[in-house]
């Protein structure tokens, strides 16, 4: 939900409890002054009556339905005091019971005493909430418009530099040579926000930048100095009279430096496939890249005596770097020939939609979600690095290509899915 | 044969002369670009190993250099960067090979010798080792003067043992040798030893002596 939807929502709440509290108030008051109202009305109905009675009127002409009057036998204790109450009595016109307001009070004129009861119809409670829910809804309705309204505008005009700000942050790269320029506002609050982010942006770019050219620079740079060292093994291995064990200490030092340098190239071609360092997308063949990689691992398989199944459609064109293709295709191949039982089967079917390379094999022990992790093995012991398929992965990444790959019958079965 | 060696870090150029000391070839040392213009103006060489990344200049320049005065020296590039381009570049503008570090010694050598055999004799030349006798522009071997069939891996292990002669060769260099990238260091020790197990039958089928010995648990020897 957006902001300014969410503070509109509170204020109209705000709203609503102020006016219902309005309203009470409103509601209370207004009664409390027709009350009040009334029974001015009935003295004043009471004096013209006392004033006629004074002046020697009848008592019979002067009473209608509204006034009672009752001449007191005697000279009984007159209590001239106005007592007020609430009755119900038949209203003349509308011939229904309806509460009135009563005025009860006793008199002394000409001698004789008088007893007075006068009925005034209320103002009806209903009608008094009805009017002041009536204007509040009314007073309610304006206002919520207005702020609807003056919200929207806000909105828009307050809000665009915000918008303007994620509009530019959404299309910042990392990788890109610019720093990240923000638009100029005048509110304090988004001045703060563009600041904080350019110099953040600005850091993260440096950061990359230093990173990238270190890992660029690591892994060639160490490959002199491993280079340095399997030389002076080599050259260790001519010396006479070298026990087995100094020969078996001497070939899993080269085993390992091998592996350290094979590593370096591994995490290097990694980052520049990540720097975009091959980006040419041409159309290619990708038949006959497929073709010349099996080619190439036909003695590897009669070695392992894997029989090798191809089904490969001819001229399939795909967008993507020959050279990694080569590589993509080539680590998949490795991979299904590595992870094989010895007599075991490679499957490689290749039409316009999908490159499907399928293999015999042991079920692997690690999700599979996890085998393109960089350093994830199925087998830790193994002497592989753990980097092939992180390469496969990140070659379709910026290909455009999908990969999926799931185990079953026996069969690891990897599909690259052309877009 | 004369070997020039242009490479900045000393101690690598240390390795590749001894290792070469006990060959017929003569081997200088250059560890920086100008030193290497030097001693290429001046003498005469067969072949020059030569470090793209230079502290005082770019390899390529040499090579550009050695190109110009035409002289037919062969040229191995050896460097740390395997950049695909890299490698095309340096063969585009006329090296004879490409190695990438770290590179076994005994695979320098190999290449270099190959590089010297095509550069001096057009190809043309054949490998003897006692009965043995390789042509290498026809990649034909004979063993007391029989031609013997060899597959195209039996027959480059053969050669690189012969070139190799009196070293140990590891498992590992010579899996590496064969294939390259394309398996892993465990599954290649077997495919190495099917290979070899194929080429002594062959050898010995053919009445030639077994000059193969087994380090123990570690690799190959090729000698008399």
């Amino acid at each position: 939900m957006r902001l300014l939807t969410k503070t509109t929502i509170f204020y109209l709440l705000l709203m609503m409890l102020v006016f219902s509290i309005g309203g009470i108030t409103i509601y209370r008051s207004v009664k409390k002054v027709v009350a009040l109202e009334t029974d001015y009305a009935l003295i004043y109905n009471f004096q013209i009556i006392e004033a006629a009675l004074k002046k020697g009127q009848e008592l019979e002409d002067l009473l209608t339905d509204k006034v009672y009057v009752n001449k007191l036998i005697g000279l009984p204790k007159i209590d001239s005091s106005f007592k007020f109450s609430d009755t119900i009595a038949i209203h003349p016109q509308l011939k229904r019971p309806e509460p009135h307001r009563k005025l009860t009070t006793s008199r002394l004129i000409n001698e004789h005493g008088y007893h007075f009861q006068i009925l005034e119809v209320f103002i009806e409670e209903g009608d008094v909430l009805d009017g002041v829910v009536n204007v509040i809804t009314r007073l309610f309705l304006v206002l919520s418009i207005v702020i609807l309204v003056f919200s929207f505008l806000i909105s828009k005009k307050l809000f665009q530099p915000f918008q303007d700000i994620l509009k530019r942050i959404g299309h910042f790269n990392l990788k890109s040579d610019e720093d990240l320029i923000l638009p100029k506002t005048t509110t304090k609050e988004f001045k703060e926000l563009n600041h904080f982010i350019e110099s953040m942006t600005s850091k993260a770019r440096q950061d990359y930048l230093s990173l990238k050219e270190f890992s660029e620079n690591a892994s060639h740079e160490m490959q002199t100095p491993i280079a340095v060292a399997k030389g002076k093994l080599e050259l260790l291995l001519e010396s006479e009279d070298l026990q087995p064990e100094h020969l078996k200490l001497i070939q899993s030092a080269q085993v390992s430096l091998s592996k350290l340098s094979k590593m370096g190239m591994a995490l290097s071609l990694l980052t520049k496939i990540e720097n975009q360092e091959f980006s040419n997308q041409e159309p290619i063949n990708f038949s006959k890249i497929v073709e010349s990689a099996i080619f190439d691992f036909k003695e590897i398989c009669e070695l392992k005596s894997l029989t090798i199944e191809t089904n490969i459609a001819e001229n399939i064109k795909l967008k993507i770097d020959g050279a990694l293709a080569d590589i993509l295709v080539g680590n998949l191949l490795k991979n299904a020939v590595h992870h094989n039982w010895v007599k075991g089967h490679i499957k490689v079917t290749l039409n316009s939609d999908k490159l499907t390379i399928s293999n015999s094999g042991e079920k692997p022990v690690i999700p599979t979600e996890q085998l393109f992790n960089r350093f994830t093995k199925n087998n830790q012991s193994s002497s592989t690095l753990g980097l092939g398929l992180s390469i496969v992965k990140k070659i379709c990444e910026v290909s455009n290509l999908n990969i999926d790959y799931y185990y079953e019958n026996e069969e690891h079965i990897l599909k690259i899915l052309f877009p | 044969m004369k070997l020039l060696i242009i490479e900045d870090e000393k101690e690598l150029a240390e390795n590749i002369r001894s290792y070469l000391s006990n060959e017929e070839i003569i081997c200088e040392l250059a560890n920086s670009y100008q030193e290497a213009e030097e001693k290429l103006l001046n003498f005469p060489y067969d072949i020059v190993l030569l470090d793209l990344m230079l502290p005082d200049g770019n390899g390529l320049d040499i090579l550009e250099l050695i190109k110009q005065k035409n002289t037919g020296i062969g040229v191995l590039i050896i460097s740390a960067k395997n950049a695909l381009d890299d490698r095309i570049k340096g063969l585009d503008r006329g090296a004879d090979d490409y190695l990438t570090k770290p590179f076994h010694l005994s695979e320098l050598n190999s290449r270099m010798k190959a590089i010297f055999r095509r550069r001096k004799f057009d190809g043309r030349t054949y490998l003897t080792f006692e009965e043995i006798k390789i042509d290498t522009a026809n990649h034909e071997v004979e063993i007391n003067d029989k031609l013997i069939e060899f597959t195209v891996k039996e027959y480059e292990l053969l050669l690189f043992f012969v070139t190799n002669k009196n070293r140990v060769l590891t498992k590992q260099t010579i899996a590496e040798h064969l294939w390259g990238d394309n398996v892993d260091f465990l599954d290649s020790y077997d495919f190495v030893y099917q290979h070899i197990k194929n080429m002594r039958k062959k050898i010995i089928n053919a009445g030639g002596k077994d000059y193969l010995k087994t380090i123990y648990g570690l690799g190959y020897k090729f000698s008399v």
